[in-house]
């Protein structure tokens, strides 16, 4: 390579060539534009000599537009899974909270259910907000004090059945001595009307989970699967409260008495909400229920109800038009005046 | 003629890149333009007279095969070829940064020519959204090609002075 300095000195020749040439590629762009200059055959044979490379070079742009493409979307794949992943945890966490509204919504509704059930007590519902469990003591704290109207020898409920009693009643918690505590006794008795054998359930410190029914006679009726409910005795706990379910019958060591072990009615291991008897009264009676009816005479006691009123109504609206026949009557033979009448 | 035949086959497979690969790379649809970095380049090395043939011949590959006006794109690069080849005079050929610098004037002198005779067409421009638009990023990408084609350009001009 030489770095020398071209010296050109053009030609007339070549400059009248140039010009030329310059004026005619002039005019054919203008001609062109008209329609009047056509290179049809031209244009044909150059197109076909540069299509294949284009071709060629076309694939390739495509390949590499594919390839950038792919890396793009994989980027973008990458980026959207990283959003993903972050949403899927926050979800996880949303639905976490989630069941766990549900579960406390279930909770609450039981005991909802309950309270609209048993109108013969005064409810105040408390959560579970601490607890004490071993072998020689079972006490669970509610927050609910005596600024909520809770004192000390409450019963607490579940809709399930008995929990226990208020054993300490502060400010804005209390302390409650679960059934199930060895201290704790219960006056009970079996719920089947043919037996109503009465006796005291404790805690048994060998088996927590599983109180017992103590003091109950040999010989007395007492079978598997029977009911225990409260019997009111002692004033701490109302009277029908559901206990457990006796699910073993042992004899006492003396030979005279016998004792039932009683699956309690309320899982003390789940237990989050309860409810405080601050107050409890007789229970209403039932509401009359129709007697039964001989099978294929059936009648709707309320169907009834309303073509007996109906009668009533007819039987008085016709006593009202004999009436005002009569003072019809009386009026036009001039034994009675028209008020505001002459 | 074998470097003739090197030269035109250069000259139609810069051509083939330029409306094939490189339209993948384009701005608001402008992309490189090879043909006319291919003139400047020649033009600088060869003086105006080859340049303003070369000029001619890569404006009418152009032209022929993907040319809206036959003969626009023919007069704007011969006109280009003989500007910057008038420049070779008085100047050292291998500066490499020359051509680099000059595809912006050439740039603007091809789109001044081919707005000029759009305008002598009847055409309405809208001159500053062209010069936002579509200048500026055809200039970069002609900046960006403007050494690569040269150097190609030196070698072939190399080898066509050893044979």
């Amino acid at each position: 390579m030489s770095n020398k300095v071209r010296k050109e000195k053009p030609t007339g020749k070549k400059i009248i060539a140039l010009i030329v040439v310059f004026i005619s590629v002039f005019c054919c762009v203008f001609f062109a534009a008209r329609g009047k200059f056509n290179t049809t055959a031209t244009n044909g044979a150059a197109m076909m000599l540069v299509a294949p490379f284009q071709r060629a070079f076309s694939w390739a742009g495509s390949q590499l537009t594919f390839i950038k493409d792919s890396v793009t979307e994989i980027s973008h794949l990458h980026e959207q899974n990283k959003k993903l992943r972050e949403e899927v945890e926050l979800l996880r966490a949303q639905n976490l909270t989630a069941s766990e509204y549900a579960s406390e919504n279930q909770r609450l509704r039981n005991l909802l259910g309950y309270k609209q059930a048993a109108v013969q007590f005064d409810l105040v519902a408390a959560s579970v907000i601490g607890r004490e469990s071993a072998s020689w003591s079972s006490v669970i704290v509610i927050n609910r004090g005596t600024i909520d109207g809770v004192a000390n020898n409450m019963a607490v409920v579940t809709e399930l059945g008995l929990v226990g009693h208020v054993m300490e009643a502060g400010v804005n918690s209390a302390k409650v001595q679960l059934l199930i505590d060895p201290r704790s006794s219960v006056g009970t008795l079996i719920q089947r009307p043919e037996s109503r054998v009465a006796g005291i359930v404790e805690g048994d410190s060998k088996n927590p989970s599983h109180p017992k029914m103590v003091n109950i006679p040999k010989d007395s009726d007492v079978k598997v699967e029977d009911m225990v409910v409260t019997s009111g005795f002692g004033g701490v706990y109302p009277k029908g409260l559901v206990v457990g379910k006796i699910i073993d019958i042992h004899n006492e060591e003396g030979g005279l008495l016998q004792y039932g072990v009683i699956e309690t009615s309320v899982d003390f291991q789940k237990l989050e909400d309860v409810a405080v008897i601050v107050a409890s009264r007789e229970a209403p009676p039932e509401p009359i229920q129709p007697p039964p009816q001989t099978p294929g005479t059936e009648t709707d006691p309320h169907e009834t109800a309303e073509k007996l009123q109906q009668a009533q109504q007819q039987i008085l609206d016709a006593q009202q038009q004999v009436q005002d026949a009569q003072q019809q009557q009386l009026q036009e033979a001039g034994y009675v005046v028209e008020e505001g009448g002459q | 003629m074998r470097i003739i035949g090197l030269w035109a086959m250069v000259l139609v497979l810069l051509y083939a890149l330029q409306t094939s690969l490189l339209t993948f790379i384009n701005f608001d649809g402008f992309s490189a333009n090879l043909m006319l970095l291919l003139t400047v380049s020649v033009a600088f090395l060869r003086g105006h007279e080859k340049g303003a043939f070369f000029g001619f011949m890569a404006g009418l590959l152009q032209d022929a095969t993907t040319g809206s006006y036959f003969g626009l794109a023919t007069f704007s690069y011969m006109t280009i070829g003989l500007i910057f080849g008038k420049f070779s005079v008085n100047l050292f050929r291998d500066q490499s940064l020359l051509p680099v610098i000059s595809s912006i004037p050439a740039l603007v002198i091809h789109f001044a020519i081919t707005i000029a005779f759009l305008f002598l067409l009847g055409w309405q421009i809208d001159l500053i959204r062209f010069l936002k638009f579509d200048f500026w990023p055809t200039a970069i990408m002609q900046v960006v090609l403007a050494y690569p084609v040269h150097r190609l350009v030196l070698s072939l001009n190399e080898l066509s002075k050893r044979r």
